[in-house]
């Protein structure tokens, strides 16, 4: 079981890949349906076991997946995956108010640089998440709304997403591209302007001409909506550091990714996010006995994992007062909601004690 | 003849592919030092925020090489981030540095390059192929090994020269976007390894790149099934129920990853988990079970 702040109303899962987020945060929602709260879980690129498991379809919509048990509690569990290239059109769509013609809209989604823009730039995903996950959490539907973060390599990617949209939204941005030809300009936007081409000119010669068509129609077709954009951004800004949220850190029982967990947990609590807890996942759970007699490779194995978890003790004698718990491993076959909140009920607090006694 | 050789190091996120990759780079550097023609071994890696630098206690790691002589005394590591390998190009096309400067030293064209197609992998593959082309500074290595982007991202990176030369015909951009490409497709120069998990998601995305990576360049990819356990029989005596249930669904995640990878003609070597926690130790014992590859 894991224990959250009673005011928390999101819950933000980051962690490098192959932790497990997905099935962590879909444990942890379940878990806490079964509490008795109100939970809507967003997961991104669940593998198709898990989907399948749970019945989820990767569509973006939302799926009721309350069972009995926890309608008796008064729990209530929804599950969506996020549709990134659908979330982006529908971000566009909301910033715009209603600005916006079919025809303005079909123009834009044409535009190759958008396509670039809401599939393939980095950080795009992240930043489709974190605008379902304000829409969501807005809508005070929930008690609680966990998200699972995309594959990032690292995970300040994902906090830094909606500051590397906001940047390329800003008006100072947009406006370098909006009409450099144009004839009422004031003196200082014509040496800006001077500036401008000889940065389209470099442009040009590192890209194409056809790039730079495209950023200007780009740019014009958003240029009325600057500010609802900036506000979205402001509002993811203020979620993610809001006393309401909190973030739980992922990461396995491997001694590199200890390392790398301890630095990435300071880091992220500097920058004001409030990380309150670490989940060791995908912990071992067998233990060899005393008398039990094991071949050497398995005494081998056993040996590695708790000197590893010795490495813990070790690295969180804690200054933060952070929560640090550990997750059993979940068996690929048994991803159905009765197991996964049976793994919910055996997350433990780390404690001092070996996990195998040899 | 090629008288240079780049290895691309990919896989799914978690498979283990940074470490492989130091460990064949490794393996790598024991064979270099044979010839006293040969240039030492690079090791490098694309992140913006290094895994070397924890992984390996180095005191620091940059764009430029650093010598490693705790793992091999022919072996430096260095890191190149897509900005820095974007700049070094930029200087070298554009010559002029103050024209560079005001290119990119500005918040307007550093969120651009952010968005604009292909720019920063582009000048990652140029780096990276700039000593056979003898474009740019001196890259004096007889091998260099990638810890390249994960396989969600590795095909955007090959594609990028071709693209680029598409949209540029002519010009010094576009005549080297073909140079790179064609450097890419030739086996004697580039190989791409891809580690891979016995797990469901990491054999799928592995058989996936695999087979994207033969039918648009013709590159016949190294496969390597990581932290394999090979259980016997012997293994499986005396446990317990919930032991015997925990070991069994990974025999039969590596039986299932066997058959996958056989069933779609994928060659493969299996490099057994190796249960050290030193990272040198663990660099060593792997690059020898890399060595007959090398």
């Amino acid at each position: 079981m894991i224990q959250l702040k009673p005011k928390t109303k999101t819950l933000i899962c980051i962690g490098s890949g192959g932790v497990g987020k997905t099935t962590f945060s879909a444990t942890l929602a379940i878990g806490k349906a079964h509490e008795g709260l109100k939970v809507l879980v967003l997961t991104i690129d669940p593998s198709n076991r898990l989907a399948q498991a749970l019945g989820m379809v990767p569509d973006g919509n939302i799926y009721d997946l309350t069972t009995d048990q926890m309608r008796e509690k008064k729990g209530q569990l929804s599950a969506c995956v996020i549709q990134h290239e659908k979330a982006f059109d529908e971000f566009i769509l909301k910033a715009s108010g209603d600005k916006l013609t079919a025809k303005d809209i079909q123009k834009l989604t044409n535009n190759k640089l958008y396509k670039q823009l809401s599939t393939r730039l980095s950080g795009s995903q992240e930043f489709t998440s974190l605008f379902k996950l304000n829409q969501f959490v807005e809508s005070a539907e929930y008690d609680l709304v966990i998200l699972d973060t995309p594959p990032a390599q690292h995970t300040w990617q994902f906090l830094k997403a909606p500051e590397k949209l906001a940047q390329l939204f800003n008006e100072g941005v947009a406006s370098w591209f909006r009409n450099p030809k144009q004839s009422d300009i004031g003196f200082f936007k014509k040496v800006l302007n001077i500036g401008t081409i000889q940065v389209l000119k470099t442009l040009e010669t590192l890209t194409g001409a056809d790039f730079i068509k495209e950023l200007n129609l780009f740019f014009s077709a958003i240029q009325n909506w600057q500010a609802p954009l900036e506000k979205q951004v402001l509002s993811c800004h203020k979620l993610l550091s809001s006393q309401t949220t909190e973030f739980v850190l992922v990461t396995l029982l491997d001694p590199s990714r200890v390392t790398e967990c301890q630095k990435i947990s300071q880091e992220i609590r500097q920058e004001g996010y409030q990380l309150t807890t670490i989940v060791i996942n995908k912990m071992p759970h067998w233990h060899i006995g005393g008398s039990q007699k094991y071949s050497a490779k398995l005494k081998n194995l056993s040996d590695y994992y708790v000197q590893i978890e010795k490495q813990l003790n070790r690295l969180w004698d804690t200054k933060f007062d952070l929560k640090i718990y550990k997750c059993p491993e979940v068996s690929q076959n048994e991803l159905h909601e009765k197991n996964l909140s049976n793994v919910y009920l055996q997350i433990q607090p780390l404690r001092n004690e070996p996990l195998h006694n040899i | 003849m090629a008288t240079q050789k780049i290895h691309f190091f990919t896989g799914k996120g978690g498979v283990g592919k940074s470490l492989l990759a130091a460990s064949y780079a490794c393996a790598l550097s024991l064979k270099v030092h044979t010839s006293a023609d040969d240039g030492p071994v690079l090791l490098a890696e694309l992140t913006e925020r290094s895994f070397y630098r924890d992984f390996l206690s180095l005191d620091k790691i940059g764009y430029k090489p650093l010598l490693t002589p705790r793992i091999s005394k022919n072996l430096s590591i260095c890191q190149w981030s897509p900005a820095d390998c974007l700049k070094e190009y930029a200087l070298h096309l554009l010559k002029i540095e103050s024209l560079y400067k005001l290119f990119f030293e500005n918040s307007v064209s550093k969120s651009l390059i952010n968005v604009a197609p292909g720019l920063q992998e582009l000048a990652i593959l140029g780096k990276a192929t700039s000593g056979i082309r003898k474009y740019g500074p001196k890259m004096a290595y007889s091998e260099i090994v990638i810890d390249a982007f994960s396989t969600g991202h590795f095909m955007s990176l090959f594609r990028a020269p071709l693209a680029m030369s598409e949209v540029i015909s002519f010009g010094p951009m576009g005549e080297q976007s073909r140079s790179i490409d064609r450097w890419l497709r030739n086996p004697s120069f580039c190989e791409v390894h891809i580690v891979t998990l016995a797990e469901e998601l990491p054999i799928t995305e592995t058989i996936e790149l695999y087979e994207l990576l033969k039918n648009e360049f013709g590159i016949e990819s190294k496969v390597y099934l990581n932290k394999v356990l090979d259980l016997t029989d012997e293994d499986f005596q005396n446990l317990n129920i919930e032991q015997n249930k925990y070991f069994s669904e990974i025999a039969d995640n590596e039986k299932m990853a066997l058959q996958k990878l056989k069933a779609a003609k994928i060659r493969f070597k299996k490099i057994a988990f190796v249960p050290l926690i030193d990272s040198l130790k663990l660099i060593q014992q792997i690059s020898t079970q890399m060595q007959a590859d090398a």
